[in-house]
């Protein structure tokens, strides 16, 4: 379990992540892609904390900022996306394509 | 043994992420995703990072619920009872997850990683405690701000009743094809007949796709009858649906004239399952 | 050796808790409905009964999800016994954060009761489903604001410090709007009574409305675990655990955690249930304010 295995594991949950993000249509989905790429995000954070930081404290506040970050994204995430299926009925993204031209 | 825990979870972690993406069911995605929390806050447990961990858990647990909510919500096929996958720029987004996996492996493997490790006697949720409210007091406030910002957003952004009018006053939905006729309901303030009217032009494109293999054999008999009438105003449209329910003979007499009504959903929610 | 042997006690504890908790559920039902008594092999014959019935399914169900929701509330329930100390270093799951273990395991028993609705693809499941998540989840928030206040005099998360921190006065006492609200979580937790919004009588049982056979008997069986890991966890957060002067630990134990589970199978059957839109209103309007007055509370007596 050294610090290479552990940042292998998190960048794989983050291409995971990003293939996910970039693929999927619908919104909610497109979420589970963005949620996945902070997860690898957590496990490096944790994983530099354990190995490079001699369990200094502000390696795991690091951590726990990622978690706020992603409670933030998915309340923020989910209400913009109720605004916008209230506003344009649009439930996939391409149906927001105002800005394309 | 640590070793050998940390694989199976990293492992299962990967595994389950992926398999977000590939199950039909929305909820069996969600809890996939689930799974994959799990495992990374198992994997920070072997770390010692205990509370960051089961913190992880924990949170993921509700998060992953209110997920799944918003999946059944929002999402087409929730149990996964058809198989169905809503990709677009597929092959991009794997070279683009290749990518960024390859070039951070290379990254991580080029780099010389600093080797601090962490002592085995540590008392790492003491010190995160002290921490926590002592010198990264400033971290902790200006987190309990924004996540007091957040509710508030959340709650206003997606509340229906406006300071000018309910939110989806006037909403209609993207069209079929870029840039053209909206389809789909339109939601009136002063009820349906209305937009009846509108869906009158509406009807006329759906002859023309050929989607209607879900859709029982009446609405192909009010499709032919449609052309045949003038176009769309309200009380064609009543006369129509009476023409309509004379016409169709073992058709459900059940259904009044809204039964057209419920096409323009299944047509715009079968649409982008063929364009790709 | 000492997990052997408290992995042993734990099991022996589930399984005699277990079988009291139903004898004392069909007990309390029989006698307020005004007929005789309760036989103590009552949970066997109704186990025989259950699991000698055949396991109906229905079209397209969530087969996994219906094993791992009912295997994992057993397995919750489990865990929660497991953090609970039997003596002052003997607990099977002994870490410095079990509080926060216990409190995940809150979470999971939402997400796995959610589940066990979603997967027979019946309607009235659903319901059942989508109300207890929405009354599940605020409960949980109100036992973690309590949690808190009890872990604020022992100066630790850990709940073996936790039952050492009572040896001068009870939690009950010390903090005496813990309790009642830690009962609440526990009548949702284990779906009884006026929480009962998951298995509810009036949609005709709810998430197990299709449970039929070894499924409803595993159902039923995890529901009374998580009561014994519930009524553990409460014995050791309030009433003092394993603490008491004459007899050893374990017994003590075991009378406080039956006492916890006489009073909640009382209220279960005893107060009525209110709608959902209500009782929403009641859990984010009062009780998490005085919730949040129970931490203050307690806060402010740890101060100086």
């Amino acid at each position: 379990m050294t610090l290479t295995a552990i940042l292998i594991v998190a960048s794989a949950l983050f291409g995971i992540g990003l293939f996910g993000a970039l693929s999927q249509k619908s919104f909610v989905m497109l979420m589970m892609g963005l949620e996945l790429m902070l997860n690898g995000t957590l496990l490096a954070a944790v994983g530099f904390w354990a190995f490079t930081l001699e369990g200094a404290p502000k390696g795991q506040l690091l951590a726990i900022l990622v978690m706020a970050v992603m409670a933030v994204e998915l309340a923020i995430g989910f209400a913009l996306v109720v605004a916008v299926y209230r506003k344009r009925q649009a439930d996939v993204v391409e149906a927001l394509g105002t800005l394309k031209e | 043994m640590m070793d050998i825990a940390f694989y199976i979870l990293s492992a299962i972690a990967i595994w389950s992420g992926w398999r977000v993406f590939r199950v039909d069911s929305m909820i069996r995605a969600t809890f996939a995703l689930m799974v994959s929390f799990i495992c990374v806050g198992g994997i920070a447990l072997l770390m010692s990072a205990d509370y960051i961990g089961i913190a992880t858990v924990f949170m993921m647990a509700v998060e992953m619920m209110v997920m799944g909510l918003f999946m059944v919500m929002f999402m087409m096929n929730p149990a996964g009872l058809n198989p169905m996958q809503m990709v677009h720029q597929y092959r991009l987004s794997i070279g683009a997850g290749i990518v960024a996996f390859i070039g951070l492996t290379v990254a991580v493997l080029a780099t010389d990683l600093p080797h601090n490790p962490l002592p085995a006697d540590r008392d790492t949720m003491r010190d995160l405690g002290i921490n926590l409210l002592g010198g990264s007091m400033l971290i902790f406030e200006t987190a309990g701000v924004t996540l007091l910002a957040t509710m508030l957003g959340a709650v206003i952004l997606s509340s229906r009743r406006g300071r000018f009018g309910n939110s989806d006053v006037g909403a209609v939905p993207p069209g079929l094809q870029p840039g053209g006729t909206p389809a789909g309901r339109k939601v009136e303030a002063g009820g349906g007949h209305g937009g009846h009217g509108g869906h009158g032009g509406h009807d006329m494109k759906i002859v023309k796709t050929p989607e209607h293999e879900d859709m029982g054999h009446t609405h192909h008999e009010m499709a032919e009858e449609k052309p045949a009438v003038s176009d769309a105003e309200p009380m064609d449209q009543r006369d129509h649906a009476v023409g309509h329910k004379q016409g169709a003979k073992a058709a459900e007499p059940l259904k009044p004239e809204h039964d057209h009504s419920p096409d323009p959903h299944k047509d715009h929610g079968n649409t982008p399952k063929k364009e790709p | 050796m000492s997990f052997a042997i408290a992995l042993i006690e734990m099991l022996t504890f589930m399984i005699f808790g277990v079988f009291l908790a139903a004898v004392l559920d069909a007990f309390f039902y029989r006698r307020i409905a005004g007929r005789s008594g309760v036989s103590l092999l009552m949970p066997l014959y109704a186990a025989a009964a259950h699991l000698s019935r055949q396991r109906l399914t229905t079209e397209a169900p969530d087969r996994l999800n219906w094993f791992l929701s009912i295997s994992g509330f057993l397995a919750l329930g489990a865990i929660g016994l497991a953090v609970v100390p039997f003596g002052p270093q003997t607990a099977v799951i002994g870490m410095e954060t079990s509080v926060v273990l216990w409190g995940a395991c809150e979470s999971l028993v939402v997400v796995l009761v959610f589940l066990h609705g979603w997967s027979p693809n019946s309607p009235l499941a659903l319901i059942g489903a989508y109300r207890y998540v929405a009354i599940g989840l605020p409960i949980m928030l109100l036992s973690m604001f309590v949690l808190i206040a009890v872990a604020l005099p022992a100066e630790s998360l850990d709940l073996r410090a936790i039952v050492i921190s009572q040896e001068g006065l009870w939690n009950v006492i010390r903090q005496p709007l813990g309790l009642p609200l830690f009962l609440l979580l526990g009548l949702s937790l284990t779906l009884r009574g006026p929480l009962d919004y998951g298995d509810s009588a009036d949609l005709a049982g709810g998430t197990s409305i299709e449970d039929s056979g070894a499924n409803r008997a595993g159902w039923q069986v995890a529901r009374l675990a998580m009561l014994v890991g519930f009524s553990a966890v409460a014995a050791s957060a309030f009433l003092g655990g394993y603490l008491g002067p004459v007899l050893p630990g374990i017994v003590w134990l075991a009378l406080k955690t039956l006492t916890v589970m006489a009073v909640i199978i009382a209220m279960g059957h005893l107060l009525a249930r209110m709608p959902v839109a209500r009782m929403l209103g009641l859990i984010w309007k009062v009780l998490l304010p005085i919730a949040f007055l129970d931490l203050l509370l307690a806060g402010l007596v740890a101060l100086p």
